[in-house]
């Protein structure tokens, strides 16, 4: 009897445990011993380390490095993400609209994929090949007469951070018109057949329609792009000299934690300070994201999806 | 109800499969610090022909060895060479930001820690001062015996401690083009060039000419960069002392002189070591209107010239071979260096030490090094794999005065003697190693020299005042060392 009864009600802890270890020893320990790292003086190259209480902590602002790390990130995930956003909801509605009838839209989609597919740090190299002072940027600005001199890309600071939101924008917006398009595509046609039947305008479709259809896809792009973003890392660091440069225009969060566990004596005790607050900022940003874009419609039907399971389970 | 329960525990197997795999993903930032070195390539793994003498062929095992150019690894086939029952895995992990450093440091003591570490000038005193390194003052008496330079002993220790030990010295030259000399100061012989590039006024003057003889198209630095090496070399004060970041005058003047430089038109803007750089040293620079230019000089010591001049001055069309002298330029110094040294709690320290041994303390190690027998045919005979572009060219500056003092005379009227117009380089270094200071080398000297790369390209470029590099430059070192007192920056708005 007894083994029945367990099977029965327990078995699917079963199918859950490995998922469970896996994420306590790969997931939550890494957490974990950040956190612990984080208030500790611990260095690679010493073999002695002391508790520091809030030392690690209170240093991040006591100038400002952290603080232009931090608005360092935010500015480039912004900057790359509006017109991510953008470019992927224009081309999506016009990939998916009835009436364009666009051609060989898989191939104009696998086209905007492609860039994904590259290593990260060729394309840095490459950029890195294409804007330096003797690079062939310079030779084509200078000879066309669009530049009356070479001059130093990579030492501006609009241009550098430019050139990694392009670049971030570049790779990864055709992942995002994959994804909406496949939201836009799930959207029942007969609603836009009942709209044009009600003589619906294709802005007011857009509206009234797609968007709010669409908001959990959004929201999902939104949240992963957010916390990618906030781990901006290999582009900037190969993109310079691996420290930001110029003026740690490009330092990211995580190229801050990277150099200061990279630094002479390695010091990962300041260096998961940093991962700390980054982990700390992220998750606040998205349960933000969530509970303001939450969707206040859907609750009620979530109220009547739950009725009916539980009827039907009593019954 | 049964069918539900089913698609309900798929579901949840499924999500599970899935789930599992998203930790991996989110670790991979920190994962990809502590992965395998990317560019693990066995050195050997077949030692048929053995070709030269078995003089100890007791030695067996495996050993790993990280360095951060492909130099050792030529030794490493040497070394297998003499050993036949000894494996050398050899990793070459490239320098680039850093990387090399931090890779080694996150292996150390690890499993994953290799047995023998290269360590550069720049860093070395920072693993010699550390506790990592395994002692190595059972070696010291080979060093009277070879009379290696003092100042590569005294890099390699600490305290009484000597743990890294190198094959080379590396005292600093100035290297220059015989035609333009020619061209531009009347004369390209040696004792007259230098004499007009003796100081740094002077330096300044003849740059001047340089410029108006070339009608703008002459430079006589490829970049202030390569510059820095000769005024820290002169410095009164290492970077830290007590704790605390000394800013040495050497190191403002430093800073004005490279302004000067790139004010006045006199050095390439090139970055160093990146394709412009390398491009004056064969004359293939051509600016952004593709107007040929010419770089006159470059500052590089001992090894710059068998790796980095001598590789660089032939491209397609053009080859300045011949057309190089040598002088010690405005003022003496040093610049670089590798150190090899074993890591604490080594499985394989004996065979280790016997490694560091044949690399910097073996007298006929060193003169091969040095003479160019470590050709192609050589290493394939021991390691038929070995990359074609293995061999080692004749010139590199070794430590050991005894064999120095052998083969200076073997350079004369040599292929690298004509490569420089005559001149013996090696007779030249010779001169120069005894005066090299390495006193001045301390363990964050590559932190702090790195951090102001950024600040000081941005201040040349007139992006930023001086005021504001030196507040940059000091922030990125405070944030580098928390423990550092920071002095006040020698320029204030």
């Amino acid at each position: 009897m007894s083994l029945s009864k367990f099977k029965r009600n327990y078995y699917g802890y079963f199918f859950i445990t490995p998922f469970i270890i896996g994420f306590l020893i790969f997931g939550l320990y890494p957490v974990y011993n950040t956190l612990a790292l984080s208030f500790t003086d611990t260095t690679l190259m010493s073999k002695n380390a002391d508790f520091v209480g809030l030392k690690n902590f209170t240093r991040l602002f006591a100038d400002d490095v952290f603080m232009n790390a931090v608005k360092n990130t935010w500015i480039i995930w912004i900057l790359n993400f509006i017109p991510q956003i953008g470019i992927a909801l224009l081309l999506s509605a016009w990939f998916t609209n009835a009436r364009l009838k666009i051609k060989g839209v898989g191939v104009w989609r696998a086209l905007f994929f492609l860039p994904n597919l590259l290593v990260p740090a060729s394309v840095a190299a490459l950029f890195f090949a294409f804007f330096s002072f003797y690079g062939p940027v310079n030779q084509f600005m200078v000879r066309f007469g669009f530049l009356p001199e070479a001059m130093h890309y990579l030492q501006s600071v609009p241009i550098t951070r430019g050139l990694v939101v392009f670049i971030q924008w570049w790779m990864w917006f055709g992942q995002t018109v994959i994804i909406v398009m496949a939201g836009m595509t799930s959207i029942p046609v007969s609603l836009y057949e009942a709209a044009m039947v009600d003589g619906a305008t294709a802005a007011q479709m857009f509206r009234r329609i797609t968007l709010p259809l669409l908001k959990p896809i959004l929201i999902y792009i939104f949240v992963t792009s957010l916390v990618g973003g906030m781990q901006l890392f290999d582009i900037p660091f190969l993109l310079t000299d691996g420290r930001g440069s110029p003026s740690s225009s490009i330092q990211t969060n995580n190229i801050l934690m990277y150099m200061k566990f990279a630094s002479s004596k390695g010091h990962i005790g300041a260096a998961s300070s940093v991962g700390v607050l980054i982990f700390l900022m992220t998750s606040i940003c998205a349960l933000g994201i969530f509970y303001f874009l939450r969707d206040k419609d859907n609750s009620e039907i979530d109220k009547s999806a739950r009725r009916f399971f539980f009827k039907k389970k009593s019954a | 109800m049964k069918r539900l329960s089913f698609i309900l525990s798929l579901l949840v197997v499924l999500s599970m499969l899935l789930a599992a795999c998203a930790p991996a993903a989110t670790e991979e930032a920190p994962a990809a610090t502590e992965e395998a070195p990317a560019a693990t390539e066995e050195a050997a793994a077949t030692e048929e022909a053995a070709a030269t003498e078995e003089a100890a062929a007791d030695l067996e095992g495996t050993l790993n060895v990280w360095a951060f150019t492909n130099e050792i690894r030529t030794m490493a086939i040497a070394f297998e060479g003499l050993h036949p029952n000894v494996d050398v895995v050899y990793t070459m992990i490239p320098m680039t930001n850093g990387e090399y450093q931090t890779k080694v440091k996150a292996a150390a003591g690890t499993a994953d820690s290799p047995d023998v570490v290269a360590l550069e000038a720049a860093f070395v005193k920072e693993w010699v001062e550390a506790d990592l390194l395994a002692d190595l003052n059972e070696l010291l008496p080979l060093t009277e015996e070879l009379k290696t330079f003092p100042s590569v002993v005294e890099v390699g220790s600490y305290e009484g401690v000597t743990k890294a030990y190198s094959y080379q010295a590396t005292p600093g030259a100035f290297f220059y083009r015989r035609s333009i000399a020619t061209e531009c100061l009347g004369t390209d012989d040696p004792a007259e060039v230098q004499a007009m590039v003796a100081d740094l006024d002077k330096f300044v003057e003849t740059a001047a000419k340089i410029k108006e003889c070339g009608t703008g198209d002459y430079f006589t630095v490829g970049t202030p960069g390569e510059m820095f090496n000769p005024f820290l070399a002169n410095r009164e004060q290492p970077w830290i002392v007590d704790d605390e970041l000394v800013i040495d005058p050497m190191v403002e003047e430093y800073v004005k002189f490279a302004k000067l430089m790139r004010d006045n038109g006199y050095e390439s803007q090139a970055t160093q070591w990146s394709e412009g750089w390398f491009a004056g040293m064969n004359d293939t620079l051509k600016d952004a209107n593709g107007t040929p230019k010419k770089v006159f000089s470059y500052f590089l010591p001992t090894w710059g010239l068998p790796y980095v001049l001598i590789p660089n001055s032939k491209s397609d069309s053009t080859d300045t071979g011949g057309d190089w002298a040598m002088i010690n330029g405005p003022m003496a110094y040093q610049w670089g260096g590798t150190w090899v040294g074993v890591l604490e709690g080594s499985p394989n320290s004996e065979l280790a030490k016997e490694f560091v041994k044949f690399v910097a303390l073996d007298e006929e190690n060193l003169t091969n090094w040095a003479t160019g027998v470590y050709t192609n045919d050589y290493l394939k005979a021991i390691d038929p794999e070995t990359p074609d572009d293995q061999a080692q060219a004749p010139g590199d500056f070794v430590s050991s005065q005894v064999v120095v003092e052998k083969i200076t005379s073997s350079f004369d009227g040599s292929d690298l003697a004509k490569w420089l117009g005559g001149q013996n380089s090696y007779a030249a270094f010779a001169q120069a190693a005894p005066n090299v200071n390495g006193a001045l080398l301390t363990g964050s000297d590559d932190a702090i020299q790195r951090a102001l790369n950024d600040p000081l390209a941005s201040y040349l470029n007139g992006d930023i005042t001086e005021a504001e590099m030196w507040t940059q430059w000091l922030d990125a070192v405070r944030n580098e060392f928390p423990d550092l007192l920071i002095p006040e920056p020698p320029v204030t708005e």
